[in-house]
């Protein structure tokens, strides 16, 4: 039983980073911009695409397709921004319907350019096992994107706290007018968030290509996933993101173990319940002030 | 009038009666079908079939010809209503295409109340035949795809077997189906149920490998999900002897897109790979398929092409008796015994193929071999074998 436990929480950590990194990037746009991408879900499914297509078609490893993904990721983004950018008035509220029906057109766009087929990397590096301690399983792919996940969620901490442009990023998404005062380009600042954010989804679609299977529905179950852990971790909070995506994960994996895998995705939306009864700003959110 | 002139006149009568006999008729028949969502890819193969059942039929009946109206439901039960009922204002005679019990149900419950025949082989759950409609037929049924999975281990005489089932309906039916029907041979069955969105298989694996020690594994479920189960299994190399599933497993494009994982892994299949067709009709099929799409047909447009063949016969038939809008077509279908692309098809009260049973066809070295029945044995099964 111990053995069972074990594997299962380390499962549990692994899905937690590869959470993370799921997430990261809808957590950042809706920390500094109160906007939530609908339509992240698809980015990182197209990232995911994108690395199909040049180990397919150029030979490349996952990985090393990674700029190109990067580029043509980052470039859908920018045009998402772009017309979010257009929203004058409640853009709260607009940015969600506009986000969902960009989600709705990039999905079937990845349904007629790649059909429904399902895809994974045929570089059997990845699905190799590695075995710690002797009792603790895992594939290469999952070590190697969850400690790729960790280091982003540490570097996208550390833009935002010590950076001037992430320190520019907080203050546009604290008071606009007073950032503008201060000499801050808020668009800028936007823009800058929405290609980090599709930087991110980049590697959260290599990763899910090399150590899961893609197919162009996956984007709306993506795009869930990573919002529930944007509430968990607390609106704005990146080492939130890592702490809910691991606990998450641990959680839906302990379930499996302990009752039954049926009940796993069960399990997940009673912990998130939880968390918005007991600390309704999530586990690192602000509580607002009154008065 | 001159001899000439008369013949002239015969010949050409002859020829205009040729091109239009007073009583032919374009049949428009509605293809209701998933081609977008989480079914797009299992859709659009079937979709393949169909569009190669009309192409064939049209060739081939001089009389009357087809006119597919395809509608794709987005992989939803509530498009999958409205998508026969937009169907039924354009005028169609019947449905072919549905995929999914839960797609499918409410479906053919509409084209019920409209009065039309609804066939399909894209959902397998038992409930689908046990509602007393008058207007459904599916050629294939779970208990099709449980009987070949339970013949296989018979055969090779398992004591032991791990369940591995999505919650989805027609998986869970399959699964219990399993478990009471391998339970009822003496076989020790555990099962092991998981969510549609589960994408690491390892804790569930850890425990067969841990606690339950089965002699094999059955994976139930669809082609993500036997990827998942397979790569946790190969991590994990839990000590069993064979492993195996049902539907969209024993696949050319499971070959092709994961050879890594599936050297040894069973699967129900209509077909080995590379396909051996040899009755003249499924030479036919082949040959227009790949003249059509490029590529060789998977079992998925197999099962499209049948159903939707014996619905263009019946409906055929029901047009020269002018009967399709006195329930003819249904009446047609109900007369139905035939030997199909996948063996002997007739239908019941309740719409079922009660003849229908799988084979069970086996990856080797980039090859599926069909290894059960042995009647229908196209190689010699692999056993003990695993991917790994």
């Amino acid at each position: 039983m111990i053995d069972l436990v074990a594997q299962s929480l380390f499962s549990g950590v692994l899905s937690g980073a590869y959470y993370a990194l799921i997430a990261l990037g809808l957590a950042l746009v809706f920390g500094t911009m109160r906007v939530i991408n609908l339509a992240h879900g698809e980015l990182v499914l197209l990232g995911a695409y994108i690395s199909y297509t040049a180990e397919e078609k150029l030979g490349l490893d996952p990985l090393a397709s990674l700029p190109l993904a990067l580029t043509l990721v980052v470039a859908t983004a920018m045009a998402v921004y772009y017309l979010i950018s257009l929203i004058k008035t409640d853009r709260e509220l607009n940015s969600l319907i506009l986000t969902f029906g960009i989600g709705v057109i990039l999905t079937n766009a990845v349904l007629m350019i790649w059909s429904a087929d399902i895809h994974s990397t045929t570089t059997p590096w990845y699905h190799d096992a590695t075995i710690l301690f002797d009792t603790l399983f895992a594939m290469q792919a999952e070590l190697v994107f969850a400690a790729l996940g960790i280091v982003l969620v540490g570097a996208v901490w550390w833009w935002l706290e010590k950076s001037w442009y992430g320190r520019a990023l907080r203050a546009v998404a604290s008071n606009r007018d007073a950032a503008k005062l201060m000499g801050v380009n808020p668009q800028l600042t936007e823009v800058l968030s929405f290609a980090v954010s599709g930087l991110l989804a980049t590697v959260a679609g290599v990763a899910i290509y090399t150590a899961k299977v893609i197919q162009p529905s996956l984007g709306h179950h993506l795009t869930v996933k990573a919002f529930i852990i944007t509430v968990l971790a607390g609106m704005g909070s990146v080492p939130g993101v890592l702490l809910g995506a691991v606990l998450l994960g641990v959680v839906e994996s302990l379930t499996v173990t302990l009752a039954s895998s049926a009940l796993q995705e069960l399990a997940g939306m009673v912990l998130f319940l939880v968390v918005l009864l007991l600390m309704p700003s999530g586990l690192f959110g602000r509580a607002k002030r009154r008065g | 009038m001159s001899k000439s002139t008369l013949c002239v006149s015969a010949v050409a009568l002859s020829l205009m009666l040729g091109l239009a006999p007073a009583d032919a008729a374009e049949l428009k028949i509605g293809a209701e079908i998933p081609l977008s969502g989480n079914l797009a890819r299992v859709g659009s193969a079937m979709n393949e079939g169909i569009q190669v059942a009309a192409e064939m039929f049209n060739k081939k009946n001089g009389k009357h010809t087809v006119k597919v109206l395809v509608v794709d439901d987005e992989s939803s039960p509530a498009k999958a209503v409205g998508a026969v009922e937009k169907l039924a204002a354009d005028g169609v005679i019947a449905y072919t295409g549905g995929y999914g019990s839960n797609i499918i149900g409410p479906a053919s419950e509409a084209a019920e109340k409209l009065g039309k025949v609804y066939i399909t082989s894209g959902g397998v759950a038992s409930e689908l035949t046990k509602r007393g409609l008058k207007t459904f037929f599916r050629i294939n049924s779970s208990e099709g795809y449980a009987r070949a999975l339970m013949g296989m281990f018979s055969e090779v005489g398992i004591k032991s077997v791990a369940v591995v089932y999505s919650t989805k309906e027609a998986t869970e039916e399959v699964a219990k189906m399993l478990q009471t029907g391998l339970g009822a041979k003496g076989v020790k069955v555990t099962m092991h149920a998981f969510d549609p969105a589960t994408n690491d298989f390892k804790p569930i694996v850890h425990k067969i490998k841990l606690q339950d020690r089965p002699e094999a594994i059955a994976m139930i479920g669809y082609e993500n999900d036997y990827v998942g189960i397979l790569r946790a299994a190969k991590v994990l190399k839990p000590d069993i002897k064979t492993i195996a599933g049902v539907w969209s497993l024993a696949t050319s494009k499971m070959a092709a897109e994961f050879p890594d994982l599936m050297e040894n892994v069973s699967g129900t299949s209509t077909l080995s790979y590379p396909a051996v067709f040899t009755t003249p009709e499924a030479k036919e099929f082949a040959e227009t398929y790949q003249k059509m799409f490029n590529k060789a047909p998977d079992y998925l447009g197999i099962f499209g092409y049948v159903q939707s063949k014996l619905l263009f016969d019946a409906v055929a038939r029901a047009a020269d008796a002018g009967t399709i809008d006195k329930g003819g077509v249904a009446s047609e279908l109900r007369k139905t015994k035939t030997e199909s692309v996948i063996g002997k098809v007739s239908f019941d009260e309740a719409g079922d193929n009660p003849e229908f049973t799988h084979r069970m066809g086996q990856h080797q070295a980039g090859k599926v071999e069909l290894v059960w029945p042995l009647e229908a044995a196209t190689g010699k099964m692999k056993y003990p074998a695993l991917p790994w």
